[in-house]
């Protein structure tokens, strides 16, 4: 573009830089450059009158391109663009730098130098800003409607919480009745209420009084007009963009009509069929047509279609007085249209029978603590009584094993979090209703981490319950008596034991619910290396997905307690009711763009994307293009990074801005030293050289920066261009390959690097001029130091012999 | 045990150093659980021999305790502890690691020293006894062949197995 009018306002900061920087050859020298109209030094512009005499030019018609110096503009230049665009010009046509940060305060022991970097700085931002494009401002509209999976703790407190706020919610879950894992827990800590009553999924709408927790039978759940449950029911496809997904659901048959049914249990009654309960832990049998407990939800019974005799057998059909049983009912397929999905799909216990010492599933007198849970639960199936599974006999001797399958680099090497004070708890409870029981705990280490957590293990301490610090190798049974021995040593003591025990308890680690990976394909999002879904970010986001639009809370994202479960969902619930809230999703189109003419369809940009922003689209029967989604693409590069035939670029750093910039920064030196190109990611590279700024860290001034919105986009030909613009050596910094703002840009970028320089090697260019820096923000000192060691190393190979250039 | 003192005379790149042999790299992942031990069948009959023990004490450096004493040298090879270990540490190479250490160093059991000399002298660790030969062809097997203890002895010798040599205080 060469009608550019470029404005240029040059902050100086009261006057402060002006004690290293010349500010008078600054406006000299920024006069000079082709295309530059207005050029103003004030103390400040990002307010006040200085901002002001922006708006003035621009409303004036004078310029059409604005380039400003001023301090702090990560901060500044919110103010400016808001400006800019309020006086009527496209607002990404401004370019902010930081003469301060970047070169004054780094430099100021050397004044001249810095001047000289200055003038550099400044006509970079200007060649820039000459070629710089407008970018539109797209709306997409949004559902206000939302999916959450899984009807345990996470998922019905979101649901409630986002029908509360008027949004249609749709919740699914995979088993006959809500409630979870956390249903079957029997009591909770760290109140030893009851598991069933504290998923308290209330409607603060649908509630007069405000009572501290409602039981899930009496919550009127089912009353919230807005939310919709679907109990029996799987998520099988996913489509569509953030704010319009299509949802495929399978509905399996219940074969009992909800709205008939009046759990009068007669269908129980005559029902022939009966088999292990495995919501009781196998402790009773239930019939084929059964509900887990008597006060779930939906209270509503259902028939077991993998034992059901149906018509050769019917009888619950004659005996039904409402005629609720529908044996041909079938599976439905349904689609829902929603804004948002929420996953809470949770965790389960890790299968014990993996480990063949510990003869889980082997000896019926090896439980679970889901289990025995389930023997402490007054609606359970030994009605509160604790016994042994094999005779029905009280359990009088109880060895409780730690650590089964967690911290085991065999099985699962992390700690589960929670096992520790579940154990605590069930010891307790044990302890108090039946005090003369005997209870062992052998463990690794107590970790009870949470508030009032500790009160347990002082209390079990207390309470007479032994700890054995060891783990134990094996459970062995007497073959005469039929007790378990488990063999363990006191590792405190320094001895072997063999406690004699009439059930032992495994507590075995939590691990991501059956059906999580295959929920994470269909939703497009990755899983970490324990199988558990990966949160945006851990500190700050961590109810978001790397996908605009769909959030995880509770279990899915690691083992929780209760307390800590209802965070994360009422934490999630805000942010997709935030997402959901205007209808709308606003982005501006700082996205890639591909030149379809070059389009190769090698496929290798829609792979690399973490956003699943590109697609290939055919355009003819054999032809293929990618092509890009302004909704999903984040504008990091990493398709321009990736692609082999130049045909993706970011419309907002387009290779052309690249190597105008590049040829400005490099267009002099001033220093004496060897000139040093180090192209920071926009993140915590580039904020890394603000904080050696602030911290007032010396480097040379040779180092001169570039900013690209991820070091992901970076193609090898690129630091070429950069050795042949004059760089006698080249920094790619980055953020730290695990801490990416990109996912994957800075890992990319750490191999480009490395694939350029077997190149150099090949055009004789030392390797060591190329190098790759990963910092955050706060190591300035880690990137003044880099510069420093680089610029020495290029003083020790001495100029760069470039063929073909003189 | 006077903590702050004996870690000071230890040795502490003692864990480095069995970490750098072969079969010891997993020493440090240890958190002192207990599996191997109660997993042992020699621990269980004898208080001289705890694998727990010796890694814990090789991680505090106590390096001339671990390779002068004699437990490095009960363990069985059953590999029990390893298969059970929820850490992966490889406890029975440990052990192997350690004796090569004590080995190079001097310490030797008199049973050792025995199988090295026999080595060296034909090629076997075991001194076939003229009975054993005479039993062989009434329990089937082939008569004994010679081991080519030339060759091997070469091996020896490059690799300094022959050099190495028993501490005089050590017996």
């Amino acid at each position: 573009m060469n009608d550019g009018k470029v404005g240029v306002f040059l902050s100086d900061c009261g006057n402060v830089l002006s004690e290293v920087l010349d500010f008078n050859a600054l406006v000299k020298y920024v006069k000079e450059v082709s295309g530059v109209v207005l050029v103003e030094r004030s103390s400040e512009f990002w307010r006040g009158e200085g901002l002001q005499a922006i708006i003035d030019s621009i409303e004036g018609g004078k310029i059409n391109r604005v380039v400003v110096a001023e301090g702090l503009p990560k901060l500044s230049e919110v103010n400016i663009v808001q400006a800019v665009e309020e006086a009527g010009l496209n607002p990404y046509l401004v370019e902010v730098i930081d003469l301060k940060d970047h070169c004054a305060w780094p430099h100021r022991e050397a004044p001249s130098e810095a001047t000289e970097k200055a003038k550099v700085m400044l006509l970079a931002a200007i060649e820039r800003a000459k070629l710089l494009e407008p970018i539109e401002k797209l709306e997409f509209p949004a559902l206000k409607s939302a999916l959450v999976i899984g009807g345990g703790i996470a998922g019905m407190q979101a649901a409630v919480d986002l029908a509360d706020l008027g949004f249609e919610v749709n919740l699914v879950e995979k088993a006959p009745f809500l409630g979870g894992l956390a249903a079957r827990a029997g009591r909770f800590f760290p109140t030893d209420d009851c598991a069933i009553c504290i998923q308290s999924p209330a409607s603060d709408v649908k509630t007069i009084t405000h009572t501290s927790r409602k039981c899930v039978y009496r919550s009127g759940l089912s009353e919230i007009r807005n939310l919709n449950i679907l109990t029996n029911s799987t998520v099988t496809g996913v489509e569509g963009v953030p704010g319009n997904y299509k949802v495929t659901i399978e509905k399996k048959p219940r074969y009992v009509d909800e709205l008939k049914c009046v759990r009068c249990d007669l269908c129980a009654g005559v029902c022939p069929v009966e088999v292990p309960d495995e919501y009781n832990a196998k402790l009773r049998t239930r019939k084929a047509v059964y509900m887990n407990i008597p006060n779930v939800h939906p209270p509503v019974y259902v028939i077991d279609e993998s034992v059901c005799k149906f018509q050769d057998c019917a009888k619950c059909v004659d005996v039904c007085p409402t005629g609720a049983i529908e044996l041909e009912q079938k599976s439905e397929q349904t689609t829902l249209s929603v804004g948002s999905i929420i996953v809470a799909t949770g965790f389960q216990e890790f299968d014990s029978s993996i480990i063949k010492e510990y003869h889980y599933g082997d000896y019926p007198d090896v439980i679970t603590n889901l289990e025995l849970a389930r023997m402490i639960d007054g609606f359970g199936p030994t009605g509160g009584a604790i016994v042994r599974p094999s005779d029905r006999k009280p359990a009088k001797k109880i060895v409780m094993i730690q650590c089964v399958g967690s911290r085991d680099r065999r099985y699962n090497p992390y700690c589960s979090s929670i096992c520790c004070m579940v154990s605590l708890k069930h010891a307790t409870l044990i302890k108090s209703n039946y005090p003369g029981t005997d209870i062992t705990i052998c463990y690794i280490d107590i970790r009870t981490t949470g508030r009032e957590h500790e009160d347990y293990y002082e209390r079990a301490r207390e309470m007479g319950i032994k700890f054995v610090k060891g783990r134990p190798t094996e459970i062995l049974r007497d073959s005469g008596t039929n007790r378990l021995i488990v063999d363990v040593e006191d590792t405190l003591l320094r001895r072997f034991l063999e406690l004699d025990a009439d059930m032992v308890v495994l507590a075995p680690a939590m691990v991501p619910a059956d059906g999580t990976r295959e929920l994470a394909e269909i939703l497009g999002l990755e899983l970490d290396e324990d199988g558990f879904f990966k949160e945006y970010n851990a500190k700050l986001r961590p109810t978001e997905t790397k996908l605009r639009g769909i959030y995880i809370c509770g279990g899915v994202t690691f083992p929780k307690d209760a307390p800590t479960t209802s965070l994360h969902a009422h934490s999630a619930a805000i942010k997709s009711a935030k997402f959901l809230t205007t209808g709308k999703i606003v982005k501006d189109q700082r996205t890639a763009i591909v030149n379809e003419e070059y389009c190769g369809d090698c496929e290798f940009c829609s792979v690399t994307c973490p956003y699943g922003a590109v697609s290939l689209v055919q355009t003819s029967e054999e032809h293929f293009v990618a092509r890009v989604s302004d909704l999903l693409c984040e504008g990091c590069g990493v398709c321009v990074g990736t692609c082999p035939l130049n045909a993706i670029e970011l419309r907002h750093s387009r290779p052309n801005q690249m190597l105008a910039q590049m040829g400005a920064l490099m267009s002099a030196n001033g220093t004496g030293k060897p000139l040093i190109l180090a192209i920071c990611c926009s993140e915590c590279g580039h904020t890394a050289v603000d904080s050696a700024g602030m911290a007032m860290l010396q480097y040379p001034a040779n180092v001169r920066v570039m900013k690209v919105p991820c070091a992901g986009i970076l193609q090898v030909h690129q630091f070429l261009e950069a050795f042949k613009a004059g760089a006698q050596g080249v920094m790619v910094v980055g953020c730290k390959s695990d801490g990416c703002h990109y996912e994957v840009g800075s890992e990319n970028a750490g191999k480009k690097v490395e694939l350029a320089k077997l190149l150099l090697k090949e055009y004789g260019i030392e390797p060591e001029r190329l190098g790759m820096f990963n910092m955050v923000f706060i190591e300035g000192d880690r990137f003044a130091d880099a510069a420093r060691t680089m610029t020495e190393r290029l003083k020790g190979l001495g100029p760069l012999k470039l063929a073909g250039v003189s | 045990m006077g903590f702050g003192k004996d870690v000071k005379s230890a040795s502490l790149t003692f864990p480095n150093v069995v970490r750098s042999r072969l079969g010891g790299e997993t020493i440090s992942l240890c958190y002192q659980c207990g599996t191997c031990a109660s997993s042992c069948p020699v621990a269980k009959i004898t208080a001289s021999f705890n694998p727990r023990e010796l890694i814990k004490l090789s991680l505090l450096g106590e390096r001339d305790e671990v390779i002068s004493g004699d437990a490095i040298w009960l363990c069985c090879s059953c590999y029990n502890c390893q298969e059970r270990c929820p850490q992966k540490v490889e406890i029975a190479d440990i052990m192997y690691a350690l004796r090569n250490i004590a080995f190079k160093e001097g310490y030797i059991p008199d049973i050792y020293s025995e199988f090295a000399s026999a080595l060296l002298d034909d090629g076997r660790i075991v001194r076939v006894s003229r009975f054993m030969e005479k039993r062989r062809p009434s329990l089937g097997l082939p008569p004994l062949q010679p081991t080519g203890v030339d060759d091997l002895r070469k091996i020896l010798s490059a690799t300094g197995f022959d050099k190495l040599q028993k501490k005089e205080e050590t017996s």
